[in-house]
């Protein structure tokens, strides 16, 4: 929603925050900053032997679903499902379960290499076909 | 551990174009796929939209946050959106959103003095961008008359005031998402279907009279068959037509004709439209959405510290790499 200020223009500036630098070693500001800027971690099964499962924090059904299905089409892959664990938090949690042959992490990042190159493949589709129609764009 | 690619090739073929409107064939590929385009593309891609209100004088009969409101919901054209910053991770400006590289400035001056009404328009609203302005609806088809302001030169309605009713007001607009809210989606529509693949069992249509197939043909609620006036069989004329409904094989069914007709949805084969608010062009929308989408898997790559983590500490990594 539009935030709405009334006439009085002077200052809409709020005040700047003041920062104070806690007292961090280098490396521990390092794992923070990876710790606050990562988006999946990553979690073994204690029981299945190849089995994993990712937390995606902040994507939902778009990522899920493609990364799903892509994960069906891999023939190592013997089970692989997300689900959004609650309508109002947002992250979703990816299992997958592999044969001996691979392993979750591995058949997860080919995953998503196939799906970035499948979508390079789809732009330089589109724009070939955007520059099939001449004098129009 | 070099593994094998399950890497798939989608064709495109674009049918109709304008700047607003698209609609393309997508091949090859799944429906994941179609429907993450789909999503990305009404929730996902960056436009530019008004975000704060500050307002100096209303007089009019609209109240402050009515006009605000109305103010945010006004397409402005965003090609410069894909390339600029959020405000809130805006380092410019200590993300109060008030920076060139996060905000756009708009001026709106209207005073009615006569006693006609006054209508303020997004034509009212002056941009600190050449390049974001609010969208211009007007066709130039049917500009006909360059010095008609009556009808061509209309823009969004914001407010009418009568005589002596004054509006005056600044106006910062930002980059956001439709996922936020609904005001900065590009997207008017967009739509997928299966392509359908009609088979009709000839032998079996031959055996009906032509009352009957001109009846059966009557039963779809969309105009996918005809009758060929010169051989007199049941023709396909469109097969996109077909909603789905089961109408025909419910009404052959009914005749006792079980399998007269056979239809299919193709499960890699998608028939796109897209509509634009014309915020972007469509074309444009659909490449942007490829690109986000892009960004959004880099961004679920796993960190190279949990596959370090892996490494040391999962047995198994060990015992498969042979160690």
């Amino acid at each position: 929603m539009p935030l709405i200020v009334m006439s009085d223009s002077s200052s809409l500036k709020a005040p700047k925050s003041i920062f104070h630098p806690l007292p961090l070693s280098i490396a521990n500001f390092v794992s923070l900053i990876r710790f606050l800027f990562a988006r999946v971690s990553y979690e073994r099964d204690t029981k299945i032997i190849n089995a994993a499962s990712f937390t995606v924090e902040r994507e939902d059904h778009t990522i899920g679903n493609i990364l799903r299905m892509q994960l069906h089409r891999d023939d190592n892959v013997l089970f692989a499902g997300y689900k959004l664990p609650h309508p109002l938090k947002y992250k979703i949690i990816v299992r997958i379960h592999t044969t001996s042959q691979s392993s979750p992490m591995q058949a997860y990042n080919q995953a998503i290499n196939d799906l970035d190159k499948e979508l390079d493949h789809l732009k330089n589709a589109f724009e070939a076909e955007l520059a099939n129609r001449p004098g129009q764009y | 551990m070099e593994s094998v690619s399950y890497q798939r090739f989608p064709k495109i073929k674009i049918r109709e174009m304008k700047d607003d409107y698209l609609k393309f064939e997508l091949r090859e590929t799944d429906a994941s796929m179609a429907n993450a385009l789909r999503r990305v593309m009404i929730a996902e891609v960056p436009t530019i939209a008004i975000d704060l209100v500050e307002i100096e004088v209303n007089s009019s009969v609209l109240n402050d946050e009515f006009i605000a409101h109305r103010l945010g919901l006004i397409p402005l054209t965003s090609e410069r959106a894909m390339g600029m910053r959020f405000s809130r991770d805006c380092d410019a400006c200590d993300g109060d959103g008030q920076c060139e590289y996060c905000s756009v400035e708009f001026h709106l001056r209207a005073k009615c003095i006569t006693d006609q009404t006054l209508d303020v328009t997004s034509k009212d609203l002056y941009s600190s961008d050449h390049a974001v302005i609010p969208v211009d609806f007007s066709d130039p088809s049917d500009a006909n008359d360059p010095f008609d302001h009556t009808e061509t030169q209309r823009g969004i309605i914001i407010v009418k005031l009568r005589r002596g009713q004054e509006l005056r007001l600044r106006a910062i607009a930002r980059k956001g998402i439709g996922k936020d809210h609904a005001k900065w989606s590009p997207a008017a529509t967009v739509t997928f279907m299966y392509e359908p693949e009609i088979h009709i069992n000839e032998d079996l249509m031959e055996t009906l009279t032509l009352e009957e197939k001109l009846s059966w043909i009557e039963s779809s609620p969309t105009k996918v068959f005809d009758i060929d006036k010169v051989t007199q069989q049941v023709v396909v004329v469109d097969p996109e037509a077909y909603t789905y409904d089961d109408e025909v094989i419910k009404k052959a069914e009914a005749m006792g004709k079980r399998g007269l007709i056979d239809i299919r949805a193709k499960e890699d084969s998608f028939i796109f439209t897209v509509e634009s608010t014309g915020a972007v062009k469509a074309s444009q929308l659909v490449l942007n959405a490829i690109e986000i989408l892009k960004q959004k898997l880099d961004a679920v790559r796993l960190s190279d510290d949990t596959v370090e983590a892996d490494d040391q500490f999962g047995e198994l990594g060990v015992h498969m790499r042979g160690g």
